[in-house]
């Protein structure tokens, strides 16, 4: 397949709840934000992937609401919708797009916002035979999963924490990031309401108004219109079966996404992800994930998670960046946090990444995470 | 309109809705949820990797295989993971808000290799521990569905 690369990015402000703007609006925002980025007119986009979880709002076909927004009209154009890797999988689709040669310059746009709808109760609407009479929820589901996790690698309350803190304070530099909580504390986490033991509320992602885009283009128009593209070395997605019940140990074992990151390692030629990569964004939805992500992902040995971040490893001056962005922790419209963890991995390449910029970053990983165990991994590079 | 909650906000357009949906359930389902009207519980197995499956499917996600070697399976078991859920999520099939506090685990059921979420009668954390044996508590009078089974109490 072709080389292809991210040479735009941008993003809304992200809010707890945007009412200023329509569905429509919102997108445009981040469109144009993306367009501008990479110096190309809506006239020059051949083709456009959505990403949203339109049960969340309700309202049927996103695709045919906001595409006129994202400059979709006579064009290819299709939508992406599986979780919290809507994002990323819709990125990997453009990828694959512009890879075998149907077009040279395609748009993603991922956009959610919560406000209009029912988060919590989109999530219950699952299997009416099973899940349904004893859904709890993204929270409850997560918090059983815990508690196996932690007991099996010995995590504590603290060592979360600890990735609460960090994704807040890195969201300070981040002007997009909804989250901005420059005080906060591990004491502050640990005292916060308890939601579903032994998460609490600043274990968990925040539900935010927002959309972001990038722009993908083929290797000649790539070299053309950016000084610095983030080249797709790996785009790699897995699923896996339907009840929650069916994943043996899911944080500690995450097969999905240990799998998904071998092969995308694999063919990115990278060994030792600790030392090889400058950066990552990571699809963190509450802190224990976070930690889960890091053995799953290679950065440590399994076991050795609490570690890594009581030693500051993944912190902004650490050996390995992780979500400098504030990550998922400090910014959530689902259908679009899959294309920021890829747009704020890009923007990292081509040094464009403001106060947040880890310098000189020229490797990069962006994850996707949804419904139970579903995964993306995508490796970014500044080489073709 | 405009929000109830900011009357100085901008325009909101407002959408309430009052539905019913129904959906076939497959014949693996069918039998297991007439078993579950008899207080009997079965899960299926397959052939070639041997994994016992519940809740019942047609296929087997490792194999690929048609599933049909239905086989029986307890109603106690191991406690596996657990959490109290403090906030308040609505009923999937209803639309009621369930009441919180309450307690939630997965149980690998003698007799199954998957696990189950279900209800915990107990919701205090510092009573429920991983590893525990607990066991169905069932309602009774039995309708063939998953709530036929309340929830799981703590053996002593």
């Amino acid at each position: 397949m072709r080389p292809v690369a991210v040479i735009g990015t941008g993003q809304t402000r992200h809010a707890r709840r945007r009412d200023d703007v329509s569905q429509p609006e919102l997108v445009r925002e981040a469109a144009v934000a993306a367009l501008r980025d990479a110096g190309v007119r809506g006239a020059d986009v051949e083709a456009v992937l959505i990403s949203n979880m339109e049960l969340f709002e309700g309202r049927a076909l996103p695709e045919l609401w906001v595409g006129d927004a994202a400059f979709a009209s006579g064009k290819p154009c299709m939508k992406v919708s599986t979780g919290g890797t809507s994002g990323t999988s819709a990125c990997i689709a453009g990828f694959h797009q512009v890879a075998a040669g149907l077009c040279d310059l395609l748009l993603v746009v991922g956009y959610e916002k919560h406000s209009e709808g029912h988060t919590q109760t989109g999530m219950a609407l699952t299997d009416p035979f099973w899940d349904r009479a004893v859904a709890s929820g993204a929270l409850g589901n997560f918090a059983l999963s815990v508690s196996q996790y932690a007991a099996e690698r010995g995590v504590t309350e603290a060592q979360a924490a600890m990735v609460a803190v960090k994704a807040r304070r890195n969201a300070v530099r981040n002007p997009h990031a909804h989250l901005q909580m420059p005080d906060i504390t591990v004491d502050e986490v640990l005292a916060s309401k308890m939601l579903a033991h032994p998460l609490r509320l600043l274990d968990m992602c925040p539900q935010s108004d927002g959309a972001c885009a990038i722009v993908i283009a083929s290797e000649d128009r790539a070299r053309k219109l950016c000084p610095r593209p983030a080249w797709i070395k790996a785009a790699v997605t897995r699923h896996d079966q339907p009840y929650l019940g069916d994943l043996d140990r899911r944080l500690a074992s995450m097969r999905t996404l240990r799998d998904a990151a071998r092969v995308a390692y694999g063919l990115a030629g990278i060994d030792e992800p600790l030392r090889q990569l400058d950066v990552a964004e990571i699809y963190e939805p509450v802190t224990y994930a976070e930690l889960a992500w890091y053995e799953a992902l290679g950065f440590c040995p399994d076991g050795e998670a609490g570690r890594l971040i009581e030693d500051g490893v993944t912190s902004m001056t650490g050996e390995l960046p992780v979500n400098p962005s504030g990550g998922v922790l400090s910014t959530n419209p689902v259908g679009a946090s899959g294309v920021i963890r890829v747009a704020e991995a890009a923007a990292q390449i081509h040094g464009r990444a403001g106060d947040r910029q880890v310098p000189g970053a020229s490797t990069a990983l962006a994850t996707g995470y949804g419904v139970y165990a579903w995964a993306d991994a995508i490796v970014l590079g500044a080489q073709a | 309109m405009t929000r109830p909650d900011r009357p100085d906000g901008p325009l909101c357009v407002a959408a309430d809705m009052n539905l019913s949906w129904a959906y076939a359930s497959g014949a693996p389902m069918e039998r297991f949820c007439a078993r579950l009207r008899k207080r009997r519980l079965e899960a299926l197995r397959c052939d070639a990797c041997e994994r016992r499956y519940l809740p019942p499917r047609p296929l087997c996600g490792n194999c690929h295989q048609r599933l049909q070697d239905w086989v029986p399976v307890a109603d106690e078991g191991e406690l596996v993971a657990f959490t109290v859920v403090h906030t308040p999520i609505r009923d999937g099939r209803t639309g009621e808000m369930r009441p919180s506090p309450y307690g939630m685990g997965l149980i690998r059921l003698d007799g199954a290799d998957t696990t189950l979420n279900h209800f915990l009668s107990e919701n205090d954390p510092d009573k429920l521990r991983l590893g525990m044996r607990v066991r169905a508590v069932w309602r009774p009078h039995l309708v063939g569905a998953m709530d036929d089974i309340v929830h799981f109490e703590v053996l002593p």
